[in-house]
């Protein structure tokens, strides 16, 4: 059972880390903010009779408005604190150590303490989702009641809420992996929450080359099932952007999971 | 008689200096800032009609690394114990405070200007040639002011922020999150977004107008935030254990 208690042991770890509590909460707070504010205008909207002055009356569209952004700041930051919390060093006048050293002390099998800290982001990260996601959806509901127009359908909703999980894990899988080869958590966190914003690098090299939609937060962005009047044109399809992102992110686990494993710690 | 305000500014422009993250983080502002404008520039989907609105569209992703270096500034004192040696060489917790921000302001300033000027020198290389330089898309070149002053005061908000916080990771997501996510999402759902420090000082380069305020009221709106926070890090500064 020494998978398991690898497991056991991040699960541990990350959930004593204040940074990533912080992040959540961030993520769910936040989110909430915004469902309220979004819900309320929707429902002000309907009652006074001008519905143009919102995009639409839909209670999921307003519960949901906030999770791409929101949630993947979630997902990288988890992703980040997960691993660049061992990179981080102590004050110089005890020691200066990292907690890496003496995390591979007690847990020497490199391979496996990565595959259970890629575990635990993926962990974590459902459960934001799980709890974000309808919470979001229920409290949007509970403000706007019967007063708007629902317009997304059930198997709709369901498939969304899905295909935005299966991005914030990919996204976060993808931060994990750059943390984990940079050893440092600045780069990926200003390059993915900025690419996770409309001040985007990827949306900005798709004005320069229409490749730029093979990236992976612009392959997979359909995921998030927006009206198509409501996004940048142009990119690939959600199953196929999302296969192209899963590919990005299992090239990245396992060239980081190679560098992890054969490099001075 | 502790160190005159003269050698204690110079001595935190000497930190800075001798930091190698915070050269990279400058000089990586730079580069990004002048491959953005002239990527924009030379564009032909004619979107940004000549080298200062190019300019002006790379200060949003500029904002980035300054924000990066208001906060390295701060966060390097508490990485190790740096901090200790420091008060333990500048006693006077509100004095060191004061020469830690005149230097940040010195050196985000230069930074800013810098990266404007650089780009807007790209821009005008790699714009097509057929654009005539006039057609300027209604950006004028004060523009590039408000936008050299935007950026020098959301790099000292950052590091007024990574004081308070003392680490580099949390200082980082709270100003990531303040300027890129919470502005355009409370945006989109209340008018009153328009207090938020990034929108309130885009009105220094953005060529949007706002019903309440106006680019110097909008600027005064981002130095209040600026301020505020420095005056809540002042405080904290002062009355904690380093």
């Amino acid at each position: 059972m020494r998978i398991g208690n690898y497991f056991l042991a991040e699960v541990g770890k990350s959930a004593t880390l204040p940074a990533g509590w912080a992040g959540m909460a961030v993520a769910l707070l936040g989110s909430l903010a915004i469902t309220v504010l979004n819900a309320f205008a929707v429902r002000h909207a309907a009652v006074d009779g001008t519905p143009e002055m919102v995009a639409g009356t839909s209670a999921f569209e307003a519960g949901f408005a906030a999770m791409p952004i929101v949630g993947v700041v979630a997902a990288v930051v988890i992703g980040v604190t997960t691993i660049g919390s061992e990179y981080t060093a102590d004050r110089a006048e005890s020691g200066g150590a990292r907690q890496i050293t003496a995390s591979l002390a007690a847990a020497p099998h490199r391979l496996s303490m990565f595959s259970a800290k890629a575990l635990v982001v993926i962990c974590f990260i459902v459960v934001a989702a799980a709890v974000a996601i309808p919470g979001n959806i229920a409290l949007s509901q509970a403000i706007i009641g019967d007063v708007g127009t629902e317009t997304v359908s059930t198997a709709d909703a369901v498939g969304r809420s899905l295909g935005t999980t299966l991005y914030w894990v990919l996204m976060g899988l993808l931060a994990f992996s750059i943390t984990a080869l940079a050893r440092s958590g600045v780069v990926p966190l200003i390059v993915l929450i900025a690419n996770g914003s409309v001040v985007s690098f990827s949306l900005l090299l798709t004005l320069v080359t229409p490749l730029a939609h093979w990236l992976p937060d612009m392959a997979g962005r359909q995921l998030f099932g927006f009206p198509s009047e409501l996004v940048v044109e142009g990119g690939l399809a959600p199953v196929p952007g999302a296969i192209v992102m899963a590919g990005w992110t299992v090239v990245m686990l396992v060239v980081s999971g190679i560098v992890f494993h054969r490099r001075d710690a | 008689m502790g160190p005159t305000m003269r050698s204690l500014v110079l001595a935190e422009l000497s930190k800075l200096r001798s930091l190698p993250e915070a050269a990279i983080a400058a000089v990586a502002t730079v580069l990004l800032g002048s491959t953005i404008a002239a990527a924009l520039a030379a564009n032909d989907r004619n979107a940004y009609a000549g080298p200062v609105d190019a300019v002006l569209a790379s200060v949003p992703f500029v904002q980035l690394g300054i924000i990066l270096l208001g906060i390295l500034s701060a966060a390097h004192e508490y990485a190790g114990g740096q901090i200790h040696t420091s008060l333990a060489a500048a006693p006077n917790r509100m004095r060191f405070l004061a020469a830690k921000s005149a230097a940040v302001a010195l050196v985000v300033s230069f930074v800013s200007t810098l990266t404007v000027g650089a780009g807007l020198m790209v821009a005008a290389i790699t714009r097509p040639s057929q654009s005539a330089m006039a057609a300027s898309g209604g950006a004028v070149p004060s523009m590039l002011v408000g936008a050299v002053l935007y950026l020098a005061l959301i790099g000292l908000l950052a590091f007024a922020v990574a004081i308070l916080v003392r680490h580099l990771a949390p200082a980082l997501v709270v100003m990531l999150v303040l300027v890129l996510i919470a502005s355009p999402l409370v945006g989109a759902a209340s008018e009153h977004a328009r207090w938020l420090p990034d929108r309130a000082g885009g009105l220094l380069y953005l060529p949007d107008t706002d019903a309440v305020l106006s680019v110097a009221t909008g600027a005064a709106v981002l130095l209040g935030w600026v301020v505020a926070t420095w005056a809540a890090a002042a405080a904290t500064f002062a009355a904690r254990d380093a």
